[in-house]
C-alpha cells in the first residue's frame, strides 16, 4: 500500500488560514490502511482545525467527508457537490488522490494534508516499513524477493557497502542490513549461486529518471 | 599499454608497497595540499586523494593533479554517491587526459553520513560496476554506451574491502567479484583486529584471491581513546575492539594516547607484514600526514 503521514495542525493551519469553508477530504483506501487519512483522521484533523481556528479567531467552517478512492474519477464524483459548497479541499488522500482532486476541479484550491511517504507495509503495530521503490523494472526474482534498491540505502546491486553489519544497515543502524536479508534468504533457499553474478549497471529509464511514468494498454484502449 | 602506473610497476616487482592518503580540505590554496605532499616522502608508491569522504572538499580530481604536477603518482579515489555514469565516466576521461594513472573505485559514505545530510542520493551504479565501467573503457576503450574512446586510458584500478564485514562467506564473496570485475589492487579499512583480518586474509589465499589482486592491509594510527570511540561510534565499517580503546586510555595523557596509537599502529603493520598474501600497506592517516615519515621509518 501507499504509506503516508499526517502534516502536523500547525502546518495545516499555515496552509488553509485566510479561506473560510474548507471541506477536509479523506479516502478510503490505502491511506486509511495505514491510520493516516480514512474516516477518523478526518474527524481527528478537522476537530482539531476547529480548535486552532477559535483559537486564533481564523472563522474555519469545515465540512467533513471520506469518499472510497480519491485516485478513481468514478469516487471523485461522490464529492462534488460538497467541493462546489466549499472554498477549498484539504485532502487527506496520497499524493495520487491530492493531484486527481486538483485536476478535476480547476478553480478550486486542493491542498495535500498527508506527506506521503513510501510503498510499503504494516510490519507490526505502528510500524510501516518501505518495501518498493516503484523502480519500474522489478529484479526481485533475483534476489530471493528482497529488493536491494529498496533496502539498500545505496543502491547497490553486487553485494553490500563495507559498512554492512549482521544486524544493522549502517545508514539506518533501526534497520537490518538489506544485503544481509538478501544473503541469509538465497542461501536458505538454495540460490547463493545468483550472488556471484555481476550486475551489470541497472536501467533507470522506466524509474522517475525517465520523466513522469505513463502505462499505456492499447488493449483498454477505446 | 594496459598500465602507465608507477604503482603497477612497483607492485610488478614485489617489493613491498606503501601508500597514504590526503584529504584534501574546503580549500582552494594549492600551497595547502604541496605541504601535506611534502611530509609523504619518497618511500611512498602512490597517495590516495579521497573524494569528500566527509562531505564538499576540494576535488579529487583536482587533488590527483596536483599531485602529478608534484611528481607524485595519485590514487585518484572516486564515489558513485554524488554522481551518475554519465558525471563518473566523464572525469575519468579527464583523469586520463590529465596523466592519472591509478583510479579507486568506492560506493562512498553515504551522503547521510557526511556534513551535507540533505543531499539527494545518486549511487547510479555501485562500486563493482564502476570497476568493471573503468576496465571496459580502459580494455576495450569504450563507454559504457558503446561510443570510442580517442586515446589511451592505461589505469591500474583499485578497490577496497573491509576485513571485518561479516559473515565472512559474504565478505570473501564481494571480494571475488570486485577482482573479477577488474580490481588488481585493493586496500583495505583500517586493521585493527589483526585476528579477524588474518582468516580474512587466510580465506583470500584459499580461494587464489590474493593471486590475482594487490592487497594493501589499511592501518590508522589512533590519537587517542576519543579520537577511536568516535570513529568506531561514527562509522559501522571500522571495527576497533574496545581492547585497543582501553589501551590508549590506560597510557596516559594525550601526548601519551597518541604515542600509544602510533605503536598500536606499528604493532598492527609488524605482524601483517609477515601474512602471506598481503603485498604492502595503505596508511589511513586521516589527515595526519605528518606521522606516515614515522610510520615508514619504523617498517625494517
Amino acid at each position: 500500500m501507499i504509506v503516508a503521514e499526517r502534516k502536523t495542525i500547525p502546518e495545516l493551519v499555515d496552509i488553509l488560514e485566510g479561506h473560510k469553508k474548507i471541506l477536509v477530504l479523506g479516502c478510503g483506501t490505502c491511506v486509511t490502511v495505514c491510520l493516516a487519512g480514512g474516516e477518523r483522521e478526518v474527524s481527528i484533523i478537522s476537530s482539531a482545525l476547529r480548535i486552532a481556528s477559535r483559537a486564533k479567531n481564523l472563522s474555519f467552517e469545515i465540512e467533513e467527508l471520506t469518499i472510497e478512492r480519491q485516485c478513481d474519477n468514478v469516487f471523485i464524483e461522490e464529492a462534488a457537490k460538497a467541493v462546489e459548497r466549499n472554498d477549498v479541499v484539504l485532502s487527506l488522500g496520497c499524493g495520487a488522490g491530492v493531484q486527481a482532486i486538483a485536476e478535476r476541479y480547476l478553480e478550486k484550491p486542493v491542498y495535500a494534508g498527508l506527506n506521503t511517504a513510501f510503498i510499503g507495509i504494516l510490519e507490526e503495530r505502528g510500524i510501516w516499513a518501505e518495501k518498493c521503490a516503484a523502480c519500474g523494472a522489478c529484479v526481485l526474482d533475483q534476489y530471493g524477493g528482497i529488493c536491494p534498491i529498496t533496502r539498500c540505502a545505496k543502491h547497490m546491486l553486487n553485494g553490500p557497502c563495507g559498512g554492512s553489519r549482521e544486524d544493522r544497515c549502517e545508514v539506518r543502524p533501526d534497520r537490518p542490513c538489506g544485503w544481509q536479508l538478501i544473503y541469509q534468504r538465497l542461501k536458505g533457499i538454495g540460490q547463493l549461486d545468483r550472488l556471484k553474478r555481476i550486475v551489470p549497471p541497472k536501467n533507470w529509464a522506466p524509474s522517475l529518471g525517465g520523466g513522469c511514468r505513463v502505462i499505456v494498454r492499447e488493449d483498454h484502449r477505446i | 599499454m594496459k598500465h602507465d602506473s608507477w604503482l603497477a610497476k612497483k607492485i610488478a616487482s614485489g617489493d613491498f608497497i606503501v601508500t597514504a592518503e590526503l584529504l584534501p580540505q574546503a580549500s582552494t590554496a594549492i600551497p595547502e595540499i604541496e605541504a601535506a605532499i611534502s611530509f609523504l616522502g619518497n618511500s611512498i608508491a602512490a597517495v590516495n586523494v579521497a573524494d569528500n569522504p566527509h562531505g564538499p572538499v576540494l576535488s579529487s580530481l583536482a587533488g590527483s593533479l596536483v599531485l602529478v604536477k608534484a611528481g607524485m603518482e595519485p590514487v585518484y579515489q572516486i564515489v558513485t554517491r554524488d554522481r551518475n555514469r554519465i558525471a563518473i565516466q566523464s572525469d575519468l576521461l579527464g583523469a586520463g587526459a590529465l596523466g592519472i594513472r591509478n583510479v579507486l573505485c568506492l560506493s562512498g559514505h553515504h551522503q547521510t553520513l557526511t556534513g551535507s545530510p540533505e543531499s539527494a542520493n545518486v549511487y547510479d551504479i555501485d562500486s563493482i560496476q564502476l570497476i568493471a565501467a573503468v576496465k571496459q573503457m580502459r580494455d576495450q576503450g569504450v563507454l559504457l554506451d558503446g561510443t570510442e574512446i580517442k586515446g589511451v586510458f592505461p589505469v591500474l584500478i583499485g578497490a577496497v574491502a573491509n576485513p571485518d564485514m561479516n559473515p565472512l562467506e559474504l565478505n570473501i564473496l564481494r571480494l571475488a567479484k570486485k577482482v573479477e570485475a577488474g580490481a588488481e589492487f585493493i586496500q583495505t579499512q583500517a586493521v585493527f583486529d589483526v585476528e579477524a583480518f588474518e582468516r580474512w586474509i587466510e580465506q583470500a589465499r584459499n580461494q587464489k584471491i590474493t593471486e590475482n589482486t594487490a592487497i594493501l592491509a589499511g592501518v590508522m594510527p589512533l590519537s587517542g581513546y576519543q579520537d577511536a570511540e568516535t570513529l568506531r561510534d561514527h562509522y559501522m565499517d571500522l571495527s576497533i575492539p574496545d581492547s585497543i580503546i582501553e589501551r590508549l586510555k590506560k597510557a596516559g595523557d594525550e601526548g601519551a594516547q597518541k604515542k600509544e596509537g602510533l605503536n598500536i599502529c606499528l604493532e598492527t603493520i609488524r605482524k601483517i607484514k609477515k601474512m602471506d598474501g598481503v603485498k604492502g600497506i595503505h596508511i589511513l592517516s586521516g589527515g595526519k600526514e605528518k606521522l606516515v615519515p614515522e610510520i615508514i621509518a619504523s617498517l625494517d
